[in-house]
Parts: C-alpha cells; sequence; structure tokens
C-alpha cells in the first residue's frame, strides 16, 4: 500500500499476514503488520482463534468441574492453574488447607513454573534458529511428565488438586524423583547456558530488541517476568505471599534493560530460584493430613459413609452437587509462570458458579505486542514473541 | 566473540516488604468514600469492591491512579457480569468489575459500575491504562456493553460475524454460528498507520 | 551380435491397469516411499501440540518412522495433523490450508478436541474437524500420549499401504 510516512516521503509498504497458522506464532495468533522494507511500521494483533468458551461452560457444570477447563488454560504448566483456582474457591469457604497439602502444592506449582519455562525458552530459541537447545529442555520434561503420570496418572493436563485439598497423595518414592529431576533440569540448564549465553548470534539477535519501559510495562498490565525483565520487582510470592512463600529462601530476578534478552535470562535463573524453593519445599514435606477437615469440602471417609447416615448424605451431596461457596464475589490471584493469574468467582450460593472471569497474564503481554513491535525489524518481532510467552490456551480461554 | 559488557539480570535479595504501609480495607474505603461519596459493595465479603456510577468512572479511576496515597497503577482486569438469572437481584441487570492494584503498596481495589440493560454504556479507560483497550474489548464483545470513547471496539474473542454477545445469560452455550471468510482486518491496519502517523494513499 | 531391434511399447497401457504385475509392484514402491517419508505439518492449536512436540523429540522419536520432517508450508507437508481445538474463527483457516496442500496428502486429528469437539461444547468450538476437512486417521485423548500419536502414524502407514495408484485420491475439493 502506498503511503506518505510521517518525514514526507512517499513509501511503498508490504502487507504482511504472519498466523494464525504459523510456525512461530507458538499457536494461533495472527499479526497482520505492514512493513517498509524490512521494518514493522504498524502492527495489528488478533486473537480469538483458541476461543473456546472456559467462561461459558464453567457455568454449566460444577465447581470441581471447572477443574479440568483450568487445566487447559496454560496447559505447559496445568497445576498452576488448578492451585490458582483452588485457592479462590477455598478463599470463598474460608478454609485453609493443611501444611501437607500446602508444601505438596508449593512444590508442584515451582516443578510446574519449571517446565513451563523450559518450553517457553525452548520454544524462543527454536525461532531464532538453535534448535538444539528445544531438544537440551524437552528431555527432563519428559522425566518431569513420568512424576506427573505416576502421582496423578495424566502428563499433561492433570486436574491435581481439589477444591479443599488435593486428589491424592504424593506416592512413595516422590521425593527422590522429583530430586532426580531437579539435577536433570541443572544439567540442561548449563548446557543450553554454555551454548547461547557467549553466543554471538544470540545476544546481537536479542540484546536491545524490543525494549519496554517500566512505565508502559505497569501501563499495559504486564506481570510476572516479563514485568520483572523491564525493572520491576514485583513477584506475588514475595508482595503478597500465599502458602508459605515467605519462609522459603529465593530470590526475586530482575532485569536491567527491558529487553528480549532480559525477558529470556529472567526466566532461565527463574528455574533456578524454582528448583531451590523445590529443594526446600521436599525438605519441610511431614507426614500429616491431606485435605482440609471441613464437611462442605472432603469426601467422608469409606467407614463414615458405611456406618453414618449423616456421612452418607453428605458424601452424596458432595459427588452429585459438588461445593457450594457462600454466595458474593471473590478475586484471588497466584504467581503463575506468565505473571499473575487471577480468577474472579461470583457465586449465587448454588452449586454451579454464577460467573468466573480469568486474569489471563499473557493477553496483557500480547495486548502489547502491536505497539512494542513497531519500528522494529519483522526478525526482531519473533525473537520478541518466543520472549513474551503466549499460551493461546490462557489467551483467548 | 563479544563478552556481554553490561549487567545481566541479577538475583536480588529479598527487598524486605513492609507488609504494614498497605492500607486496610477499611482505611482504603475510607479515602474514596471521603472523596467521592463512594459506598461498599454487599456482595463482596473477602476483598474490597467499591461501588461507582458510570459519570464518576472516568475521576475516579484518575484519583485511584493518582493519588499519593493510593497508587492505583495497575489495571489487572476488566470483568463484565450478567446478573438476569441471579437470584433475589433487583438492580441494574449488567456489572462491570475493574480489578485495580498497587504496585508499591500491594493494596487491592475493585471498581463495580452497574450498567442498565436498555443503555449499556460506560466511559472507556483506555486512555488512563493502556491495557483497558483490550478487557474493554472483549467485555464488549461477550457482553455488549457499549464503551464510549474506544478507539477500536471491535470483537476479540470472537469471529467477526458473530451476531450476539456468548456471555450474556439469554445466550444458548451450543448455539453455533459459522463463519465463512476470516477478518481480512485490512481497515484496523490502516487505522494503526494513522495513529502512527502516516498518511494512506491507497490501501490494497 | 545381431541386434534386434526392441518392439514398441503399447501405447495403451495406461487406461485399464486392473491387478497386473507392474501395478502391483508400482504400488509397493510408491507406498513404500510414501510412508516411510511423510512430512507433517503440524497445524497446532492447543494442548495436544505439546504432545505432539513431545512425539517429536529424543524420547519418543518420531524420526524412527521417517516422519520427523515437519514442514509447515502446507505445499511441502503431505499430513496435516491437527492437533488442538479448533473454533469457527480457525475453521476457515484449516480449510485452506487443506486445500493448498498437494496430493497425496492424509489427515490425522489428534485428540478429543479436533475430533469431536472435546468437552467444549459451545458456541465457538467446532465438533470435530470432519466437518471441515476429510480425515484418516483419529486419535482418542486428552491430550493423547505420544505412544498415541505414534501408533495412528502406525496405522496411516498400513492405511497407505492398501492404496493404489490406479486409484487416484478423489479429494472433496
Amino acid at each position: 500500500m502506498k503511503v506518505l510516512s510521517p518525514k514526507g516521503e512517499q513509501l511503498e509498504l508490504l502487507t504482511v499476514n504472519m498466523g494464525p497458522s504459523h510456525p512461530a506464532t507458538h499457536g494461533t495468533l495472527r499479526i497482520l503488520c505492514a512493513l517498509d522494507g524490512e521494518t514493522v511500521t504498524a502492527a495489528m494483533c488478533e486473537m480469538g482463534y483458541l476461543h473456546r468458551g472456559f467462561e461459558k461452560m464453567v457455568e454449566q457444570g460444577t465447581y470441581t468441574q471447572v477443574l479440568p477447563y483450568t487445566d487447559r488454560l496454560n496447559y505447559c504448566s496445568a497445576m498452576m492453574n488448578n492451585i490458582g483456582f483452588c485457592k479462590a474457591a477455598e478463599k470463598m469457604f474460608g478454609v485453609t488447607v493443611p501444611e501437607r497439602c500446602v508444601t505438596i502444592r508449593v512444590i508442584l506449582n515451582e516443578l510446574s513454573r519449571i517446565i513451563d519455562h523450559l518450553v517457553c525458552i525452548g520454544a524462543n530459541l527454536v525461532d531464532l534458529g538453535a534448535l538444539t537447545n528445544f531438544w537440551y529442555f524437552f528431555n527432563p520434561r519428559e522425566s518431569v511428565y513420568k512424576i506427573w503420570e505416576k502421582l496423578c496418572g495424566a502428563r499433561l493436563t492433570n486436574t491435581v488438586t481439589r477444591i479443599g485439598g488435593m486428589y491424592r497423595d504424593v506416592y512413595p518414592g516422590f521425593s527422590d524423583d522429583v530430586r532426580k529431576v531437579l539435577s536433570e533440569i541443572e544439567g540442561a540448564i548449563k548446557d543450553v547456558r554454555g551454548l547461547i549465553e557467549h553466543n554471538k548470534v544470540f545476544l546481537d539477535r536479542t540484546r536491545d530488541v524490543c525494549v519496554v519501559s517500566k512505565e508502559d510495562a505497569i501501563s499495559w498490565g504486564w506481570t510476572g517476568p516479563t514485568l520483572r525483565a523491564s525493572g520491576v520487582d514485583h513477584d506475588l510470592r514475595k508482595q503478597d505471599p500465599y502458602y508459605g512463600y515467605e519462609n522459603y529462601t529465593f530470590d526475586t530476578v530482575i532485569g536491567t534493560t527491558g529487553d528480549t534478552y532480559d525477558r529470556i535470562m529472567v526466566r532461565m535463573f527463574e528455574m533456578l530460584e524454582s528448583i531451590s524453593i523445590t529443594r526446600q519445599g521436599l525438605d519441610r514435606l511431614k507426614p500429616g493430613p491431606l485435605n482440609a477437615d471441613d464437611v462442605r469440602l472432603s469426601l467422608p471417609s469409606h467407614d463414615a459413609v458405611y456406618h453414618d447416615m449423616e456421612a452418607l448424605i453428605n458424601s452424596f451431596k458432595l459427588i452429585y452437587e459438588g461445593v457450594r461457596p457462600p454466595a458474593g464475589q471473590c478475586y484471588d490471584a497466584t504467581e503463575a509462570a506468565n505473571g499473575e493469574l487471577g480468577f474472579l468467582i461470583i457465586s449465587d450460593g448454588g452449586t454451579n458458579p454464577y460467573r468466573i472471569k480469568v486474569r489471563p497474564p499473557c493477553f496483557t503481554q500480547f495486548a502489547a505486542f502491536g505497539s512494542m513491535i513497531e519500528g522494529t525489524l519483522i526478525a526482531d518481532a519473533f525473537a520478541t514473541l518466543g520472549s513474551i510467552n503466549i499460551i493461546a490456551g490462557e489467551l483467548d480461554r | 566473540m563479544s563478552t556481554p559488557s553490561r549487567a545481566e539480570p541479577v538475583a536480588v535479595a529479598a527487598t524486605p516488604v513492609d507488609l504494614s504501609v498497605r492500607l486496610t480495607a477499611d482505611a482504603l474505603l475510607e479515602i474514596v468514600a471521603a472523596r467521592f461519596g463512594l459506598v461498599r459493595d454487599p456482595a463482596d465479603r473477602w476483598d474490597l469492591t467499591v461501588r461507582c456510577s458510570a459519570d464518576q468512572l472516568r475521576d475516579v479511576v484518575q484519583f485511584l491512579r493518582d493519588d499519593v496515597r493510593l497508587r492505583m497503577d495497575m489495571l489487572l482486569d476488566i470483568a463484565g457480569v450478567d446478573y438476569l438469572s441471579y437470584p433475589d437481584h433487583r438492580e441494574e441487570r449488567f456489572a462491570v468489575v475493574y480489578l485495580f492494584k498497587s504496585l508499591a503498596f500491594n493494596h487491592r481495589l475493585a471498581l463495580k459500575v452497574m450498567v442498565d440493560e436498555t443503555d449499556a454504556q460506560v466511559p472507556s479507560i483506555h486512555d488512563l491504562f493502556k491495557i483497558a483497550d483490550w478487557h474493554e474489548r472483549e467485555t464488549w464483545d461477550q457482553f455488549g456493553i457499549v464503551f464510549s470513547g474506544h478507539p477500536n471496539l471491535k470483537r476479540l474473542l470472537n469471529h467477526h460475524e458473530f451476531v450476539g454477545h456468548p456471555l450474556r445469560k439469554d445466550y444458548p452455550v451450543q448455539k453455533r454460528q459459522k463463519l465463512s471468510v476470516n477478518d481480512p482486518m485490512l481497515d484496523q491496519l490502516v487505522l494503526r498507520l494513522r495513529q502512527n502517523g502516516y498518511t494512506v494513499l491507497e490501501s490494497t | 551380435m545381431v541386434f534386434k531391434p526392441v518392439p514398441p511399447l503399447p501405447v495403451t497401457a495406461e487406461v485399464n491397469l486392473g491387478d497386473a504385475y507392474i501395478t502391483t509392484t508400482v504400488d509397493a514402491v510408491v507406498n513404500w516411499g510414501r510412508r516411510n517419508s511423510l512430512w507433517p505439518f503440524p497445524f497446532g492449536t492447543a494442548c495436544c501440540a505439546i504432545e505432539f512436540m513431545g512425539m517429536v523429540s529424543s524420547h519418543f522419536d518420531v524420526s524412527r518412522f521417517g516422519a520427523e520432517l515437519v514442514r509447515f508450508s502446507p505445499r511441502q507437508a503431505d499430513l496435516l495433523i491437527i492437533a488442538g481445538t479448533v473454533t469457527y474463527k480457525q475453521a476457515p483457516v484449516l480449510r485452506r490450508i487443506y486445500e493448498q496442500m498437494a496430493d497425496p496428502k492424509w489427515v490425522i486429528s489428534a485428540g478429543a478436541c479436533a475430533t469431536s469437539g472435546g468437552f467444549y461444547d459451545c458456541y465457538c468450538t467446532v465438533p470435530g474437524i470432519d466437518e471441515i476437512i476429510p480425515v484418516d486417521i483419529y486419535i482418542a485423548g486428552c491430550p493423547p500420549r505420544p505412544e498415541a500419536f505414534l501408533e495412528a502414524i502406525v496405522q496411516l502407514q498400513a492405511k497407505i499401504d492398501g492404496e493404489s495408484v490406479k486409484e487416484a485420491k478423489k479429494v472433496g475439493v
């Protein structure tokens, strides 16, 4: 298309449509841009190609039936979504889950964060042409998947928590398996860092590319590693601690410039911090009750169901109708792999959720993407797209 | 091979967070009540939600963002709600909930604007928070609440040939709508070019 | 040696081939080539795409079946693997990609969402991609294990073995 640039020169711009089926868009995103040579002059992003109606579907079932839908939000780290939703629902009941459940949730949370960052960085490096790192990062993921399989039967979409506790306890040997996998992950991180950290191609392609200032990042509502890469010290695990995170020793990784390099390396170092938290969690894991002892939430024991009328009715009601939070509106958030994952739950006191709004962390990143890439080269656009970790399941719900 | 010449992302020691700086819900309520006469929303028994009218919205949001005691610099989410089938609901049909957070003080506040069905309009705050642009588009897409002053109120999640607003309670969940042709989106690109200072002579 | 001229080949050999020795040999060779060098086009939309990536990775290694060369251009691929939910917004895109692929082409519908819409029975999800394109193999699972993907490739290879050059693939375009 023919345009007059702000400087007054006549240009012939090329309209390029990238997506929604594109190797580097990591799912179903579409970016329509006008190129002046290789420079992006204007970019419009379109999403919604994976809009599956999460918010409408959850209104059709019970609160427990929401959990499989939450798995499929950020499917790279499904357990974090489960834990986030259960935390919000448990807030409505005013119930605190037991110590053992909290510790297990922290371990699973951090391991899920690690595997999410592994996918993000691996896929981002594939876009830059560094394919080997993808294999290096996917191997420990397979080991983690084996642990997930032993734990709850599913590799990817786990549905491992329940409102008030967990689906089931960890299996004997869980701690040893996790420790082994943590050293595997450390080895993979070391390999990949060795390949990219001093690699001129990687540095030139990611340094000072698509810099996002602190003010912009905050105005765009960014949270998580991308916000921290822009230099803002904000982590829900520190600022708004939950599940005992205030008692764990870990650092917040902050970037200096807010470019693509920072966004990638912040995730890399965050993985090391998460490994440390997981080890601390495993050390703290003590025997104890797993589920909250609350008749509104937990199924009574088998013995009680067979011998006690009230327990039988309770079990019947819980299985057929699910849990019933008190009527009202509640918002709660956790620090997911991409940032603040929040659930706004509106309940009418019935068995079905009245309204659940998910606050997806990568929505804010993709909303900013169009303006981020304007003025940069098209090749930089893809290096950046990988660094903001768009997961379409979460973005479009 | 050049070695990195500037600081790497650093792992900083935990900055001790002084949670005592955070204002309690009552203190927050007092500040906004004193300034605008806002009241607490009865539905929220766990966090602080204040009711606000559509006319006051922009002033309240600006105040929340700029006041030195509040500094709610992050808009987390804009959620639409349809109270059509809510038991014992006597007020307007729709509501728009704005979730705010302060990065400096770590307090949170939710703002709820009730919206009438017949005149479903709320002023847009896209100039105050950049992310409001897409959140408002999504709320319009799913509920049909118009955000006046929005530069590009187009569908975000559903396709451009979709008729209706699916998250409304009277939209049947299984009513599918096929799409014949994807939106070429060239008009939006031209709009964006104009915003960036380009004059489009001939758009193909 | 006296040179004897070679008689010319019959010109009408093409029209009714029948199950002659020559066609079965051609079938065997062509099918062997096609089944062992499937080039997948991963139309990955959602969670199943992650399991697809797992299949392509070194642990499950689809390379043993000759199908590791993923090609993101429909012109260069012959196996379209739809892994993930297809929404109505995405449907014209899928149709177009299928039409752009050259013959011979096969389609694997991976996962519950691609096969039937999964548990997203709502206003935006296509209830199974066979509403849009013809499918050769369906994989059940949510998401299916990488071994299930490999089983689908093996079954597709068996299906290809049963094809014949004399039946040009009629695709409903």
